[in-house]
């Protein structure tokens, strides 16, 4: 027999009122717990796909769209440039590396993307089976497609127009898988890398249904002057280029120039407000879960008069016994951060599996972070205020009269 | 054992007591009667030290404890007097034997479990240790605070009406139990109440 077990007793007493302060600061809690989880992977998400990439050009449009269609692979393109002006990019003295893209097509809803070796390259997709994408209509999958469509070396499959699944079928040619890509947590993982000139034949293909012969390197170059491309990424040798090169482009060519790390702050900022709402929200369910605790020990304790005045009457100090009411608004807390933390878990893999389904982005960080610490301190701090401040009224309590009263 | 001299006391000036003299020795019995309102329920909690006295002394087991601080008090409280109210409360939302065992816990000594038992199959609830208290029957009830009362093995036994919610059956069972339980730790027992069939239980009376 201790005090914590009567603690422990009471609140099992007082089920209901126990369950509804409890609720509140679970409800309360989950939300910040989760808002931080989701920030912060999201946050890690984009830094990590944006790396090394100082500026990406396309088709005019909104500059948001072109980074997240080509970057992130989660929106539609903007629409297609002329090779030709991505390839005059690479002449500038500013210009380190230039990695077209030609989007359009899927399998089974995820991209297929033609690029040159340097796409895999800057990502640090090393080659887990196979080789990587050399002739038209080779194909090098990303590791988690390869898991999920269950796909391997020597798999043909027919894509489809078009960036969902829904999209008019190229059954005529086919894709043949000759490489699969170690995980790289980046962006290639959900991708099917294939050569530029592999989206131009099928293309071809598919509008004018003739020039069958057309997949080599070679032809890619004789026919430069026809060819488009999506957007290309561009790494830029020095600072200097950030300056100079978007304006220059956004003014003399029929390209826009995006800034990613512009883009990206920029949407983080459209986020922020959301994500700053849903947080003042939780404030005020975790604020009334406080005030919730102190009306349910307020009533207990005016009910429980006698049995304090009677553990008085035993030998119990005051002391002691304020404790054990305190104990009530703490085991309260702690019961609300650990459903708290557990339910911001399983929202987190709600949000994943969602988030898997339609963008092939997962979020699976579910370690704890330093910030709920700071949260835990916090509930502790409002379990206590709020056991503490009806508590007090244990050392007014008047012995003799609560126990001649009844 | 337990005495009082010249115990004078008021509340708030209003009603004002003077009560004589009191005096009951190890393994003796003392039954105070009178009247309601006549501060029979004042006298039990300043012999029980709950409230002070305003003027007068009162010696508990060779101390002088109207001279204690509230610690003191509070320590010689939970160790030498065992306390039976008029109507039998407890901690509701712990069992029986938890109730009994608080006792123990609160005058700071080993929870002794086995005399916990052992008191309950003396006082005749030994089946119903692991119930909630408010399942038990007044009788019963009573019954476990005789239990609660004497787990500290107390110098002085104090009982505020003990019986006057009781039926006659329970009433004499009680009053027996009390009595022979305080003969065997060599407990004072003192009894104030009402109650007329009491009157002829006990040798020693007083009268407010």
């Amino acid at each position: 027999m201790n005090i914590l077990k009567i603690s422990l007793a009471n609140l099992k007493e007082k089920k209901l009122n126990s369950f509804l302060s409890a609720l509140l600061l679970t409800l309360g809690i989950g939300m910040i717990s989760l808002l931080f989880l989701l920030n912060k992977q999201l946050d890690e998400q984009f830094r990590r796909n944006i790396r090394g990439i100082d500026m990406v050009v396309g088709a005019k449009g909104s500059p948001l769209q072109l980074i997240l269609s080509s970057i992130y692979q989660i929106d539609a393109p903007t629409g297609n440039v002329p090779l030709a002006e991505v390839n005059t990019l690479k002449r500038n003295p500013f210009v380190k590396t230039v990695i077209p893209l030609s989007m359009g097509d899927n399998y089974m809803g995820y991209r297929i993307v033609g690029t040159t070796s340097k796409y895999p390259e800057h990502f640090q997709a090393k080659v887990l089976s196979g080789k990587l994408f050399e002739e038209s209509m080779d194909v090098t999958v990303g590791s988690k497609v390869a898991r999920i469509l269950g796909l391997k070396l020597g798999d043909t499959f027919a894509s489809s127009h078009g960036l969902d699944t829904e999209g008019e079928k190229h059954g005529d040619k086919k894709y043949k898988v000759v490489g699969i890509f170690d995980a790289t947590g980046s962006v290639v993982d959900q991708l099917i890398l294939t050569s530029l000139s592999s989206v131009w034949d099928i293309h071809e293909h598919a509008e004018t249904a003739a020039e069958p012969d057309a997949d080599s390197l070679h032809s890619e170059l004789e026919h430069e002057e026809e060819k488009q491309v999506t957007s290309a990424l561009i790494q830029f040798r020095n600072p200097m280029g950030l300056i100079t090169l978007p304006r220059q482009i956004n003014e003399n060519t029929s390209m826009q120039a995006a800034l990613p790390s512009i883009e990206i702050n920029r949407l983080f900022s459209l986020l922020g407000i959301g994500i700053e709402t849903l947080q003042a929200l939780a404030m005020i369910i975790i604020s009334i879960a406080g005030v919730s605790v102190f009306i349910s020990l307020y009533n207990s304790l005016k009910e429980r008069k006698y049995e304090m005045a009677l553990m008085l009457s035993i030998g119990a100090t005051r002391t002691k016994l304020f404790f054990m009411l305190l104990l009530e608004g703490l085991m309260l807390a702690i019961i609300g951060y650990v459903a708290g933390i557990t339910i911001s878990r399983l929202g987190l893999l709600l949000f994943s599996k969602a988030a898997e389904q339609d963008f092939h982005y997962s979020v699976k960080e579910f370690s704890l972070l330093p910030e709920e610490i700071y949260l835990f301190i916090a509930a502790l701090a409002i379990g206590l205020l709020a056991a503490a401040l009806p508590s007090l009224g244990i050392y007014k309590l008047n012995i003799s009269r609560t126990l001649a009263e009844e | 054992m337990i005495s009082s001299k010249n115990l004078q006391f008021s509340y708030s000036g209003q009603k004002h007591f003077t009560f004589p003299d009191i005096n009951c020795s190890s393994n003796e019995t003392l039954l105070i009667l009178g009247q309601s309102g006549k501060g029979k329920t004042t006298l039990l909690h300043l012999l029980a030290l709950l409230l002070r006295p305003q003027s007068g002394e009162i010696y508990l087991a060779g101390d002088h404890v109207t001279n204690f601080n509230s610690s003191q008090i509070t320590n010689a409280r939970a160790k030498n007097i065992g306390i039976i109210f008029q109507r039998a409360h407890f901690v509701s939302s712990v069992s029986v034997m938890d109730n009994i065992l608080l006792s123990n816990y609160f005058a700071g000594q080993k929870q002794d479990r086995e005399k916990a038992i052992f008191l309950a199959e003396e006082l005749g609830f030994a089946e119903h240790l692991s119930k909630k208290t408010n399942q038990l029957s007044q009788g019963e009830q009573q019954r476990v605070s005789i239990a609660r009362a004497l787990m500290n093995s107390p110098k002085v036994i104090l009982a505020d009406e003990p019986t006057s919610s009781l039926d006659d059956n329970n009433c004499r069972k009680v009053i027996d139990l009390l009595k022979k339980q305080s003969a065997l730790i060599g407990a004072s027992l003192v009894v104030v109440t009402h109650d007329q069939r009491l009157k002829d239980e006990f040798a020693n009376q007083v009268f407010l």
